[in-house]
């Protein structure tokens, strides 16, 4: 492998069970995403995007088959494992933001650190450059209902890198968002995959929003369909300040 | 912010809720509280070391039968026995009163001097009661509910017996357990009705605890197939008696209070379990985070013991320190005398409320640990 493979997917199936009836969200996966690629996963509604990003993200199990994030099969770690695991690996953007309503947005930030050893003062520091990183460094100690929409989503991004994760999964991030905020979000996206190395995998049903990325596929009742485009040959897309 | 910052405003982001839950919390646990002092008041009379020593000896038939005077000289010569005085409930009414709660009983003042030794003159002179057949000794309680004197007078109207009486207060006891009786002289009385040569009861201080036994069996033996056989038992005994006849009041009480604790539980769970549901995707995105199950249990252990606590502290609190400042013989026109909330029936009361936050917390942690992170982040707000 000239570069290196973070993501590893080898026949990967999801079937979900509704009383007698058997449906498959996912039919025998296989795929590789490589370390600082941005990755658009497109698709039809109940295509079964969602549910690839949620394996690989380790907060979903497939039914049968491996999926290896940076060496380690997240499928066979246990429940403990694997929260410990998504704590220090995954960041997660998701479309309607996520944020806990009575934490201030620094707050809000913090809540992944908690869990580890850092002292306050080291997680003020790692919480204040995440806020920096976003451009919300002076909305800190805002509750999210006193932030706009796209200050919220990017809050929400400063929460999934505090960890200094080496996977971000983002799930329709501007689903919610007006064109300009999406535009804001999808270039902070881009920014990390491109300055930061850090994987990016981008659930959007938006082909705006899939140009942003470096490759993206297709998904069509769970199957990888032909149309893969490798976008990393096209320019960065310039972000619109406020 | 610290976990513990973050548990406090989860707690509080419904404030309404809280104060209502807390608030709930705290009456319960005030009269969880109030119920077992009422309790404890109630099946267990006072007691000193020296009510230990003393045995009422009563007319076997019923205590409203009395029994001839003439059983004093026998019972001066049973062994063991180291004073007795003739004992007679009088009960009348003080002043407009339909319902006097204190006693009044009628005593050979010389005699009784040697039963009550716990007591202590606090005002006037024991020998000033003694000498003076239309005079009484009165508990300190009564002399300070009423504004009592030495000197003054108090006028009894009988009701058991049918003669009044007219008393001048020769002097002041204080230091028993019941420090609110009224005692005057059986000669009196007996004038009064016509000399019958009967006495209520006896009342008798014995040697020693070890013999009380025995005396108590030798009484009883020393009346045995007379025309007045007696039932003696020890002062304990003999309220307890009294007690009994107000029925089951451990059940009743006991009964009550389950009522009261279960209730509450209802509320607590209910409302730790709204709570929760509210947040079910938070709770999720926890998870996504990294928090494990172990920890959000914490959480939600945490809010749960957080809120019965502020509500226990308040009501447990607020009822000791109520029942330790009021008057209670005003509020209870003398019927309990002490209403101590003690620290065993503080620490119960304590136990009931951790133990209500801990079941509170279980049915709504069991739903998150069952859902699974893409399960709560579809759920509706």
């Amino acid at each position: 492998m000239a570069e290196e493979n973070v993501v590893m997917i080898r026949n990967l199936s999801k079937i979900y069970q509704q009383g007698e009836i058997n449906v498959t969200a996912l039919n025998n996966i296989c795929l590789d995403i490589r370390k600082g690629e941005f990755l658009a996963l497109m698709g039809p509604s109940g295509s079964g995007k969602s549910t690839l990003l949620h394996i690989i993200a380790g907060i979903d199990r497939p039914t049968n088959g491996q999926c290896v994030v940076q060496g380690i099969d997240v499928t066979r770690l246990n429940e403990s494992a694997l929260a410990d695991w998504r704590n220090q690996n995954v960041g997660f953007v998701f479309q309607t933001f996520n944020l806990i309503p009575v934490l201030t947005a620094y707050e809000n930030v913090e809540l992944p650190l908690l869990l580890t050893r850092l002292g306050r003062r080291e997680r003020r520091q790692l919480v204040t450059t995440a806020l920096e990183l976003v451009g919300l460094a002076d909305r800190a100690g805002h509750l999210p209902k006193q932030l706009s929409g796209g200050q919220e989503q990017r809050a929400a991004i400063a929460r999934a890198l505090v960890t200094d994760p080496s996977l971000v999964v983002a799930d329709e991030p501007t689903g919610n968002l007006d064109s300009q905020s999406a535009l804001e979000v999808l270039a902070i996206l881009q920014a990390l995959s491109r300055s930061a190395g850090k994987t990016v995998i981008l659930v959007t049903h938006d082909p705006k929003a899939a140009a942003f990325g470096s490759r993206s596929i297709h998904l069509e009742k769970g199957e990888l369909v032909n149309g893969e485009t490798d976008l990393s040959l096209l320019p960065l897309q310039p972000a619109k300040k406020s | 912010m610290t976990v513990a910052t973050f548990i406090a405003k989860n707690a509080l982001r419904n404030k309404r809720r809280a104060a209502l839950t807390i608030l709930s919390v705290a009456v319960s646990c005030a009269l969880l509280v109030t119920l077992l002092t009422l309790q404890r008041e109630l099946t267990i009379p006072p007691e000193s070391e020296a009510a230990s020593l003393r045995v009422i000896v009563r007319n076997k038939v019923s205590l409203a039968q009395p029994l001839p005077a003439k059983q004093l000289p026998i019972l001066d010569k049973i062994p063991g026995i180291v004073a007795v005085t003739p004992f007679s409930f009088f009960g009348g009414n003080f002043r407009e009163e339909t319902v006097t709660s204190f006693a009044q009983f009628a005593v050979d003042p010389v005699r009784f001097q040697g039963i009550i030794v716990e007591g202590k003159i606090v005002d006037g002179a024991y020998e000033a009661f003694a000498k003076d057949r239309n005079s009484c000794l009165v508990g300190a309680d009564t002399m300070k509910r009423y504004g009592l004197k030495v000197g003054n007078r108090m006028r009894f109207t009988g009701t058991f017996f049918p003669v009044n009486l007219d008393l001048k207060i020769a002097a002041v006891f204080q230091g028993t357990v019941d420090d609110r009786g009224v005692f005057f002289h059986h000669k009196l009385l007996d004038e009064l009705m016509g000399d019958p040569g009967t006495v209520g009861t006896w009342y008798i201080r014995v040697a020693s605890a070890e013999v009380a036994n025995d005396v108590i069996g030798r009484v009883n033996k020393a009346f045995e197939n007379t025309a007045a056989e007696v039932r003696a038992e020890t002062e304990r005994a003999f309220q307890m008696s009294f007690i009994s006849m107000l029925g089951n009041v451990k059940l009743l009480i006991g009964s009550i209070s389950s009522v009261v604790v279960f209730t509450l539980m209802l509320v607590t769970v209910s409302t730790m379990s709204m709570a929760i549901r509210e947040r079910f995707r938070e709770l999720a995105i926890l998870k996504a985070l990294g928090y494990r199950r172990g920890e959000l249990f914490s959480f939600i252990l945490a809010e749960s013991f957080g809120l019965a606590a502020f509500g226990a502290i308040i009501g447990i609190g607020g009822a000791w320190a109520f029942w330790t400042f009021t008057d209670l013989q005003k509020l209870t026109r003398g019927f309990l005398i002490y209403f101590e909330v003690t620290p065993r029936i503080i620490a119960t009361g304590g136990v009931v409320a951790v133990l209500l936050a801990i079941i509170a917390a279980i049915a709504p942690s069991y739903a998150v640990a069952r859902m699974s992170v893409v399960q709560g982040l579809k759920t509706l707000d």
